[in-house]
């Protein structure tokens, strides 16, 4: 036991005036008898005893004294030496989801983490870390709690053993938590636990997707690598929103190398969720076998044309040409009519940029005054970058008359490069949900409709008027490759936890009892 | 025994005491000197004469010739003769130095030599003289003749010490004197179980005592109040008190209840216990009329 305030001892020196408070007072008068048993006598017949000091209630109350004093002077134990931290390293690559016997290793991991932090005494600080994939570090009742540790993903790209040794101190005991995968070399010193999750995995690594939309014909194209002994059968399964039902397809593979499926699907034409999987037989590690996209549907591929009297048959002519290209039809543009597609070819009219899926050549949007006539611009040039323009030759394009200010404010997708001063000639508006296509000529007035790359321009001017709704979405990308074969790990074996120290505790507790206790029985002294 | 500072010891005989005693030495009462003789127990020659002063019951140890057998024949219970002699008369006074006299106010003490000094000066007036025992003394066993040595009376017992001695001592030194006479053992008595041997044995071997008590007022009144620290001053035990009504009550009861012990013990052995309350006037002014019952006490 020690003191942490030593000084308080003074107070004992209060045991001497304690001892002379509780003697009785002393009779001034003395009486010389030669009859002291004549008063003994009377005293015992009257059952009355002399008034005298109690040994006893003296002894409580110098041990109440005693008590008081070495709890205010902080009496405690004495320390025991030993590391009072501890750090978890967490292995959180994605090779901990592998499972063997229905428990992954991770969960493994953490159930056994959860048991022995909940055993650890209070004192002890705890910082976990979670190594691989985004590394997260919990402190504290966090740490105990194993607050948003995640699930397994990425890589371990920590060295374990490094961070160990770097980490373990006198003060820090470091306990490393791991499957082994991955790893050159596993802690030599402190705390180590080892998940076996070895065996034959298979996985995903890629999925290309040459995707037709509008048109419902998609090319799948699954790079899948597997690791596992030969003779295994392995296939590839699409199933979802596809024509047909689930498709299967074997998979010629050669252990850890790349092997390239490629499926063409038919899609649903209300699009949904397609799921391909790779499946091999004990495969420990089902979080790399699946990718999913999500199709979007297809969309109604009727098209209607406004064009003023003096545009001429181009407008017409593109509005077919392009319904054959989305595999659609073209409709006449009426009242309260649904058209996927909305082609103006001059004249004014009342849609607002950007709020219609619509390709207005040389046509006045409303509010807009008579714009100023733009005989044949020069220096035509256009963004070789953009969704809509890229890949196509407008090089030949040739516009014998424009509008100025007359296309609304969007992203410029051609323009007329005149004393470097950009004039736009097409711009694409974003809505919200839809984009509009405009050009500030008329069909008539431009060699346009005679360029080869007209049709394309149309049809992507379809597409991208659709904006989101025509693209697919895909899940999260392929495990890291060192995450994947899972055959070999690092041998280890198990080293449990040391014993951690102990901070010095607090005896005041106990000393103001054994005061109390003292006092309650002083009570019942006489 | 624990060790207690006793009280300063009181001037026993003050200028009045001394004027008043040669008037008390002058009264014309006959004064008891008992018979001097060879004890029995020492088996030397035994005196039958002398002058017959009564009966007393026979006790088991006395001298089967001094049975008067027609006082058997006319009773048919054995007594025996009290004979007087009238050659050699002496007293012997025993004083009690014990520790446990310096209780009172005044002390019993003052009263025991006061009474010691009456009694010694009536023999030394009117007998052949006065044996003083004062066991626990330098000189236990003094012998004064001749009224010329009343001073050397008084001062022997003034420089008398405080000496704590057994009952019994009292009695083997009055029975190793040559002559005995009357016995006067001044004394307070207490506890009586210790004094009844001796005086037994004084009684056995034909003396004739004397008991006196000088009475302090502690004996009649104790403290009716107060918080006293009680203290026996021959074994140093002190008692710490709180006083009140009831415990007053109680000492005089147990305070009454050893005076008839000592009565009691005193009738037993067949001897006289007289008490005298020395400071019933206060010591400074000594009546003649206090110390008048010691002299009529002596003559019986």
């Amino acid at each position: 036991m020690s003191l942490a305030h030593p000084e308080y001892l003074w107070a004992l020196a209060v045991l001497p005036l304690l001892w002379w408070l509780s003697r009785p007072p002393a009779p001034r008068r003395h009486l010389w008898t030669a009859h002291m048993q004549q008063w003994q006598l009377a005293m015992r017949a009257l059952r009355r005893r002399p008034p005298r000091g109690s040994w006893l209630r003296l002894l409580l109350l110098a041990i109440a004294l005693v008590a008081a004093v070495f709890a205010a002077a902080g009496a405690q134990t004495a320390a025991r030496p030993g590391p009072m931290r501890l750090v978890v390293l967490l292995d959180a690559s994605a090779s901990m989801a592998a499972a063997r016997g229905g428990a992954s290793a991770f969960d493994r991991a953490r159930a056994k983490i959860a048991a022995r932090l909940a055993a650890l005494p209070a004192h002890v600080e705890v910082t976990l870390l979670r190594c691989g994939g985004d590394l997260r570090r919990r402190y504290g009742e966090a740490a105990r709690q194993l607050s948003d540790v995640g699930r397994p993903s990425g890589e371990l790209d920590v060295d374990l053993a490094g961070l160990a040794d770097a980490l373990r101190s006198a003060e820090t005991q470091v306990w490393a938590c791991t499957d082994g995968q991955g790893q050159v070399r596993l802690p030599a010193a402190g705390a180590l636990d080892v998940f076996d999750a070895r065996g034959d995995n298979a996985s995903v690594l890629a999925v290309r997707v040459e995707d037709r939309w509008p048109l419902p014909d998609l090319r799948v194209e699954i790079d899948v690598v597997v690791h596992a002994a030969a003779g295994s059968a392995v296939q590839i399964m699409a199933a979802g929103a596809v024509e047909g039902g689930a498709q299967r397809r074997t998979v010629d593979w050669t252990d850890s190398q790349t092997a390239t499926v490629s499926l063409d699907l038919q899609r649903l034409p209300g699009g949904g969720e397609l799921e391909l999987r790779v499946m091999l037989p004990g495969d420990v590690l089902p979080a790399d076998d699946v990718r999913r996209l999500r199709l979007p549907p297809l969309p109604a591929p009727r098209v209607a044309v406004l064009e003023d009297e003096a545009a001429g048959p181009f407008a017409a002519v593109a509005a077919k040409a392009l319904a054959e290209e989305v595999r659609g039809k073209v409709v006449e543009a009426a009242a309260g009519g649904e058209v996927g597609l909305l082609l103006v070819d001059g004249g004014v009219t009342s849609m607002a940029a950007g709020a219609v899926r619509a390709l207005t050549f040389g046509a006045r949007l409303p509010g807009q005054e008579e714009p100023e006539a733009w005989l044949s611009p020069q220096g035509i040039d256009w963004d070789r970058e953009h969704v809509v323009t890229r890949g196509l030759d407008l090089s030949e394009l040739e516009v014998d008359r424009a509008w100025r200010d007359l296309l609304p404010e969007g992203e410029p997708l051609i323009w007329s490069d005149e004393g470097g001063q950009r004039e736009p000639l097409a711009v694409l508006v974003q809505g919200e949900g839809v984009a509009s296509l405009h050009f500030a000529f008329r069909l008539r007035d431009a060699n346009l409709p005679l360029l080869a790359a007209f049709p394309q321009l149309l049809r992507r001017g379809f597409v991208r008027s659709y904006d989101k709704a025509a693209s697919l979405e895909r899940d999260e990308g392929a495990l890291p490759a060192g995450e994947l074969d899972l055959r070999y790990a690092q041998p280890a074996t198990s080293r449990p936890l040391g014993r951690f120290g102990a901070p010095p505790e607090s005896l005041a507790r106990w000393w103001l009892a054994v005061g109390l206790l003292s006092l309650g029985l002083r009570a019942f002294v006489r | 025994m624990p060790r207690v500072d006793l009280p300063p010891l009181e001037e026993p005989f003050d200028e009045a005491f001394r004027q008043l005693l040669p008037v008390l030495i002058s009264t014309k009462r006959r004064l008891d000197g008992g018979r001097v003789e060879r004890l029995r127990a020492r088996r030397a020659v035994l005196s039958q004469s002398g002058t017959f002063v009564g009966h007393r019951r026979y006790e088991r140890g006395d001298d089967l010739r001094h049975l008067d057998w027609a006082a058997y024949a006319r009773t048919g219970e054995l007594f025996t003769k009290q004979l007087e002699e009238d050659d050699r008369r002496a007293v012997t006074v025993a004083v009690d130095l014990s520790a446990s006299m310096l209780a009172g106010s005044p002390q019993r003490r003052t009263g025991a030599l006061r009474l010691a000094a009456v009694i010694g000066g009536l023999a030394l007036a009117r007998l052949d003289g006065v044996c003083l025992v004062t066991p626990g003394a330098s000189a236990p066993s003094q012998r004064f003749v001749g009224v010329a040595q009343l001073p050397a009376l008084l001062e022997h017992l003034r420089a008398l010490p405080v000496a704590d001695t057994d009952p019994g001592a009292v009695g083997a030194l009055v029975l190793s004197s040559e002559s005995v006479g009357r016995v006067h053992w001044i004394s307070d008595f207490a506890p009586p179980r210790e004094f009844e041997p001796p005086l037994r044995a004084l009684r056995r071997r034909g003396a004739k005592v004397s008991g006196w008590i000088p009475v302090v007022p502690e004996d009649e009144a104790p403290p009716s109040g107060g918080y006293l620290r009680v203290v026996d001053p021959e074994s140093g035990r002190s008692l710490s008190v709180p006083v009140d009504p009831g415990l007053h009550v109680e000492l005089r009861r147990q305070l009454a209840l050893l005076e008839r012990q000592q009565r009691q013990m005193f009738a037993e052995v067949g001897s006289p216990l007289l008490r005298w309350p020395f400071a019933a006037r206060g010591l400074d002014e000594p009546d003649l009329l206090d110390h008048l019952p010691i002299v009529a006490a002596c003559a019986r």
